[in-house]
C-alpha cells in the first residue's frame, strides 16, 4: 500500500506574519470550508481560544468535522480525532482514560453537532455522562442536520421548516417540539451543564471555562446559526443569535447538579416574531393563513414559557444581561 | 503510482491555510472614516469625534490640540455657540445627544487654568497678509494664517480686540476673562495687533492691497437698519443693539414701564433680559419665528441658543411668536401702544417666501417704548467698490471675491452666518484660500460623507442620560455672573465616554472577534484609515458579519469582483 503524505504547511516566512502576531490562542485556523457567516465555525473558534492549547478534541461527523479537515489539510492546530458520527463521546471517554492512565491533565472535548448530539450521538453521550468521565462535551446547535442537507433534528424548533418537515396542506413545518436536552443532560447528576450562544462571546468563553474547571463531566450547548440551513442573510448571523436569546426561544441557563445556577437576564424581551422574519425556515409563518397565526403564537407562547420557567425576566439594568454584557469597552491596539 | 485511500488519514495543523477562501467572495469589507454628523454640523468645522474620542482616552490635552487646529476659541464657542452639533448628534435618536459645547468649555477652561499654549508658529515664511476686524472671523483667520507661517497685521477700530464677543455678548453668557484668555492666546502667536485703524477712516483698501499679499476682512455688519411702521417712527427711536451695547459699556439703559422688541435673534434675546433684570416689569419679544418645540420646523425658529430662549421665558420675557407689528399707537410722537398681527413666511407661488399677515388676527399691546432689534448690514464707507450696493457681501465657499483677487471675506459680514462658529469657520477657510493662491495649489475643504444613525450597532451601547450643566436660578440671576456652570473633570469625562464615536473605529474588538473566518487582523500600527484592524483578504469570505456588528459604522461591504 502506498503511504500517502499530507501537505506540508508552506515554508514558513522569515518574519512573523501579522496573523502569528495576534495576540490570542489559535486553535482553528483560517481557510477552512465553512459557508460564509457560519455561527458553528465562529462558535469553535471561540471554544478553543477559550480552551487554550492543551486540549484534545474529538468531533462527530457534520459540518464542522466536514469544513475543518478537507483532507490533506486540516484547520485545527490542536490534536483531534473523527471516527463516526455518533461516537464523539465515546472517543473522548477513550483519550480521556488513557490521559488518565499517563497521569496526563490534558483536557479532553469532545464535539458534536446537535444531530450528532440530541439524536444519533446520544447514547454514547449518555454513558460517557453516567461513567463520570472528565470530559467537556459542546454540542453546536444549529437546529438541524445540516451537512447533510437540512434534516430535521430533535433540536429543530417547531414549526421551523426543514427538507423533511416541509410546511404543507399538513403541517407548519416541524410538528413536534425541540428537545429540551439541558434537562435530560442534568438528570445524569453532572455537576456542570449550560447553555450559551455565539452571539454573545464573552458569555461563551467564560463558560468553556468554567466548565474545564471542573473535575468530570460538563456539557456546553452553544446556539450556532447557519445561514444556509435558516435561511438568513450570512451578516446577520450574530444578530439572530442575539435576537433567539432576547426572545426567549433560546435560554441562556447554568445548571448545577441539575438545579438551576445562573441565567444570563434579558433587559428588554423582544417579539419573536422579530427573530423569526428574518429566517427563510420560518417564511410559512407569514403566510396569510390562520394556522400561519396560530403558530406565531404557539412560538411565542413557548418563549413566554422559557422566560417565566428560568426566571429570564431582569429586574433592572444588570451589567450581564442581553444589553449590558457585550457594550463595547476599548479593546485596543497592540501593545 | 496510484494514489490510495486508507481508512485512516491525518493532517499537519493550521494546513487549511494553504487553501485561500478569499476567493469566495463577491463582496469585501474596508473601512470608511466618515464624518460624523456633529462633524458635519460644526459651522467652525470641528469634528467632536476626534476630540471626545481622546477625552475618551483621557488625553485632554490632545483633544484640545485637535480641537484648536480647527478652532482657536473652544472656551467661547462652548459658552455661546448654539450647537447644531447636539441637534444632528446621532446619540440623540437613541437617548439624549452629546453635550458638545460642555465638554467643549471643559477643554477651553482646563487650556486656560493649565497655560496650555500653542506649538511654536513658523516664522513669517508665506509673507504678509492684513487682517481687518478683530471679532471672531478676523482673529480665526489671523490664528490659522499666523500658524501657517504668515505675519499677520490684524486691524480693528476699536480699542479691543473681539467684536461682537466683547462689544455686545452679555458678561453672563461669556465672562470677560474667558474671552481675554483666548484672544491673548491667539495674540501670543505672533500677531501684529493694531487697534483703533478703521478702514475707509485710517486706512484705505487700495493701500492695504498693494502692502500686503492678500487682505482678510471680518468686519461684521456695523450699520442699522432702516425701521419704521408703516412710515411711522418713535420719538425716542433707538436702535437694540446700539442699547445693549451702551449698556454693556457704560452701564445705563433707559427705563420704561412697558417695553416691546421687535426681532428674533440675540440681540432680542438678549436686551430682553438685561431689561427685565433691570426691573422693567413687561418685556415683550414679537418675532415673525417660531418658538422651538414640537413639530416646529428648524429653519422657521427663533435663531438663538436653545437654552438662552428657555431662561428667557423663565425669567418672566412674553414671546408672541408668528407676529408682526402693524401699526404704532402713538400720542403725539410718544408710543402707547402697537398693534399686531399674525403672519407666516409662505411660498409666494413664484419660487420664493413671502410674508402672509392675517386679517382678522389683530390685536393690541400696550407699552410705552418699542425697539427694533432686527440685524445689522456692511457700513460701506471705504469698500464701496467691494459692495456693489449690496448690503453684504457675495463670495465664494472660501471667502473670495469673484471681483477682487486677494481681497477675502467671512462672518457676519456675508450676511447668512450670524454665530461665532460660523465666523470662525470662514476664518479657517480664508487662511487655507489665502495659502493656497500664494502657493499656487487649490484650496480643499475636508469633506467625508457622513454617518447616519441607521448604520450604527446600537446593541454595543446602553441608554444614558446626559451628564446635566449646573444652572443659577432665576433669582439668584445677576448682571455679571454666569449662568451655566461647566463640568467637573469627571463629569466631563463621563459625558464624553456617552459619544458613540460615529463613522470612526473606537477599537472594540468585535470585528477581530466576531469574524467566522480569523479573516480579520489586529495590528500594532495604525493604519492611514486610522484602525488597528486590518482585512486578510486571502481568507475574507465576505459574509459581512463585520460589517453589522461594527459599533460604529466604520465597515463597509463593496462589491469585489
Ligand atoms: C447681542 C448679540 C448676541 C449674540 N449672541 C451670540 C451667541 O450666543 N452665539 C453666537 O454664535 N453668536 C451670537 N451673536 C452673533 C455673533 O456675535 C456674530 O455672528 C459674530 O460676532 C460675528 O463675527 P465677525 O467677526 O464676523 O463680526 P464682529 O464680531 O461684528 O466683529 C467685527 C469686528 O470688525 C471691526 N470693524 C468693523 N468695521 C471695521 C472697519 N471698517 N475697520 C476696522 N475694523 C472694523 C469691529 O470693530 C469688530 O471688532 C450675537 C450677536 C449679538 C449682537
Ligand atoms: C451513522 C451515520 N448516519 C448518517 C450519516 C450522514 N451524516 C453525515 S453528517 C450528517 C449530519 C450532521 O448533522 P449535525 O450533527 O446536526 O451537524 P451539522 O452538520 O448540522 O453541524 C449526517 C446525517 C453518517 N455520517 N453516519
Ligand atoms: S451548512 Fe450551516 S453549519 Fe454547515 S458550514 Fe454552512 S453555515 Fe455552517
Ligand atoms: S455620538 Fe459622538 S460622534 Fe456621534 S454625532 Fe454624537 S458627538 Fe458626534
Ligand atoms: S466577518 Fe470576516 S469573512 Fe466576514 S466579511 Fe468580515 S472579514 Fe470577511
Ligand atoms: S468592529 Fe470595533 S474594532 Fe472593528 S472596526 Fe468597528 S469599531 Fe473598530
Amino acid at each position: 500500500m502506498n503511504k500517502i503524505e499530507p501537505a506540508a504547511p508552506e515554508a514558513p516566512p522569515q518574519e512573523l506574519s501579522p496573523r502569528d502576531r495576534q495576540p490570542r490562542w489559535r486553535g482553528l485556523e483560517a481557510g477552512h470550508r465553512a459557508c460564509q457567516g457560519c455561527g458553528e465555525a465562529l462558535a469553535a473558534r471561540l471554544v478553543l481560544e477559550a480552551a487554550g492549547p492543551d486540549v484534545v478534541v474529538t468531533n462527530a461527523t457534520g459540518c464542522l468535522e466536514v469544513f475543518t479537515t478537507p483532507w490533506p489539510q486540516s484547520a485545527w492546530r490542536v490534536p483531534w480525532l473523527h471516527s463516526l458520527f455518533e461516537n464523539s463521546a465515546a472517543i473522548a471517554s477513550g483519550v480521556e482514560a488513557a490521559m488518565k492512565a499517563k497521569g496526563q491533565r490534558t483536557k479532553v472535548i469532545a464535539m458534536g453537532g446537535d444531530g450528532g448530539t440530541f439524536d444519533i450521538g446520544f447514547q454514547a453521550l449518555s454513558g460517557m455522562l453516567e461513567r463520570m468521565h472528565n470530559v467537556l462535551y459542546v454540542c453546536y446547535d444549529n437546529e438541524a442536520y445540516m451537512n447533510t442537507g437540512i434534516q430535521r433534528s430533535g433540536s429543530t424548533p417547531h414549526a421551523a421548516m426543514t427538507t423533511t418537515s416541509p410546511p404543507g396542506k399538513e403541517r407548519m413545518g416541524k410538528r413536534h417540539m425541540k428537545k429540551d436536552l439541558l434537562s435530560i443532560i442534568a438528570a445524569h447528576h453532572v455537576p456542570y451543564a449550560a447553555s450559551t450562544s455565539v452571539s454573545f462571546p464573552a458569555d461563551l468563553r467564560r463558560k468553556v471555562r468554567r466548565a474545564l474547571d471542573i473535575e468530570g463531566p460538563t456539557f456546553l450547548l452553544v446556539h450556532s446559526p447557519c445561514p444556509l440551513g435558516w435561511g438568513h442573510d450570512a451578516s446577520r448571523s450574530i444578530e439572530i443569535g442575539r435576537l433567539a436569546v432576547e426572545c426567549g426561544l433560546f435560554p441562556v441557563v447554568e445548571l448545577e447538579r441539575g438545579e438551576l445556577g445562573g441565567v444570563m437576564p434579558i433587559r428588554e424581551p423582544r417579539p419573536v416574531t422579530e427573530y423569526l422574519k428574518l429566517q427563510n425556515r420560518f417564511r410559512h409563518l407569514f403566510a396569510d393563513d390562520h394556522r400561519a397565526r396560530e403558530e406565531r403564537e404557539h412560538l411565542q407562547a413557548l418563549a413566554d414559557h422559557n422566560i417565566d420557567k428560568y426566571h429570564l425576566r431582569g429586574d433592572g439594568a444588570d451589567p450581564l444581561d442581553t444589553a449590558g454584557i457585550d457594550t463595547v469597552r476599548r479593546g485596543g491596539p497592540l501593545r | 503510482m496510484a494514489t490510495l485511500l486508507t481508512r485512516g488519514a491525518y493532517a499537519l495543523p493550521g494546513t487549511s491555510l494553504n487553501f485561500k477562501t478569499g476567493t469566495w467572495r463577491s463582496e469585501k469589507p474596508q473601512h470608511k472614516h466618515w464624518a460624523a454628523p456633529c462633524h458635519s454640523a460644526c459651522p467652525a468645522g470641528e469634528d467632536a469625534q476626534a476630540w471626545l474620542a481622546k477625552v475618551q482616552e483621557h488625553k485632554p490635552r490632545e483633544a484640545w490640540e485637535a480641537l484648536t487646529r480647527v478652532n482657536p476659541m473652544p472656551a467661547v464657542t462652548g459658552r455661546v455657540c448654539p450647537h447644531p452639533c447636539e441637534s444632528a448628534c446621532n446619540r440623540g435618536q437613541y437617548d439624549e445627544s452629546i453635550t458638545i459645547h460642555g465638554v467643549e468649555r471643559w477643554l477651553g477652561d482646563q487650556a486656560i487654568a493649565n497655560r496650555w499654549t500653542y506649538p511654536e508658529a513658523p516664522k513669517g515664511a508665506g509673507g504678509r497678509i492684513a487682517v481687518v476686524g478683530a471679532g471672531p472671523a478676523g482673529l480665526s483667520a489671523a490664528y490659522h494664517l499666523r500658524r501657517r507661517g504668515f505675519e499677520v497685521t490684524l486691524f480693528d477700530a476699536m480699542p479691543e480686540a473681539g467684536g461682537l464677543l466683547r462689544s455686545a455678548i452679555p458678561l453672563t453668557r461669556l465672562p470677560r476673562d474667558v474671552l481675554d484668555a483666548e484672544i491673548a492666546r491667539i495674540m501670543g502667536l505672533g500677531i501684529d495687533f493694531q487697534p483703533r485703524h478703521a478702514l475707509g477712516r485710517d486706512l484705505r483698501l487700495d493701500d492695504l492691497r498693494s502692502s500686503y499679499r492678500a487682505v482678510f476682512l471680518g468686519i461684521g455688519a456695523g450699520k442699522s437698519r432702516e425701521w419704521s411702521v408703516d412710515g411711522a417712527v418713535p420719538g425716542d427711536y433707538a436702535d437694540g443693539l446700539h442699547l445693549l451695547k451702551e449698556w454693556i459699556a457704560v452701564g445705563g439703559i433707559p427705563m420704561p414701564k412697558a417695553v416691546a422688541i421687535h426681532g428674533g435673534g440675540n440681540t432680542a434675546v438678549d436686551l430682553a433680559r438685561v431689561w427685565k433684570r433691570a426691573g422693567v416689569a413687561e418685556v415683550h419679544v414679537i418675532t415673525a419665528s417660531a418658538l422651538p418645540g414640537p413639530g416646529a420646523d428648524p429653519s422657521d425658529v427663533l435663531n438663538v441658543v436653545p437654552r438662552e430662549l428657555k431662561e428667557a421665558i423663565e425669567e418672566g420675557i412674553v414671546f408672541h411668536e408668528h407676529r408682526t407689528i402693524q401699526r404704532l399707537l402713538m400720542r403725539g410722537s410718544k408710543v402707547v401702544g402697537l398693534e399686531m398681527v399674525r403672519l407666516r413666511k409662505l411660498p409666494d407661488g413664484k419660487g420664493r417666501m413671502a410674508r402672509v399677515a392675517f386679517e382678522g388676527t389683530e390685536t393690541v399691546l400696550h407699552v410705552d417704548m418699542v425697539v427694533p432689534a432686527i440685524g445689522e448690514v456692511v457700513e460701506p464707507t471705504g469698500i464701496e467698490s467691494l459692495m456693489h450696493g449690496a448690503n453684504y457681501f457675495r463670495a465664494d465657499a472660501f471667502g473670495r471675491l469673484k471681483d477682487a483677487e486677494g481681497v477675502l471675506v467671512g462672518g457676519d459680514s456675508r450676511g447668512d452666518r450670524g454665530t461665532v462658529s460660523a465666523a470662525i469657520g470662514d476664518g479657517r477657510k480664508a487662511a487655507e484660500a489665502i495659502d493656497a493662491m500664494l502657493s499656487g495649489r487649490d484650496a480643499v475643504e475636508e469633506r467625508r460623507d457622513v454617518v447616519t444613525f441607521d448604520k450604527l450597532n446600537l446593541h454595543y451601547f446602553e441608554r444614558s442620560r446626559r451628564v446635566a450643566l449646573s444652572e443659577l436660578p432665576v433669582e439668584k440671576r445677576t448682571d455679571v455672573d454666569e449662568i451655566e456652570g461647566g463640568y467637573s473633570p469627571a463629569e466631563a469625562s463621563r459625558e464624553a465616554d456617552r459619544c458613540l464615536s460615529c463613522g470612526n473605529c473606537l477599537a472594540c474588538d468585535n470585528c477581530w472577534t466576531l469574524c467566522p473566518d480569523s479573516a480579520v487582523l489586529k495590528m500594532k500600527e495604525i493604519a492611514s484609515d486610522g484602525s488597528h484592524y486590518r482585512f486578510d483578504y486571502d481568507y475574507c469570505k465576505g459574509c459581512g458579519v463585520c460589517a453589522v456588528e461594527c459599533p460604529c459604522g466604520f465597515i463597509e461591504m463593496v462589491a469585489d469582483d
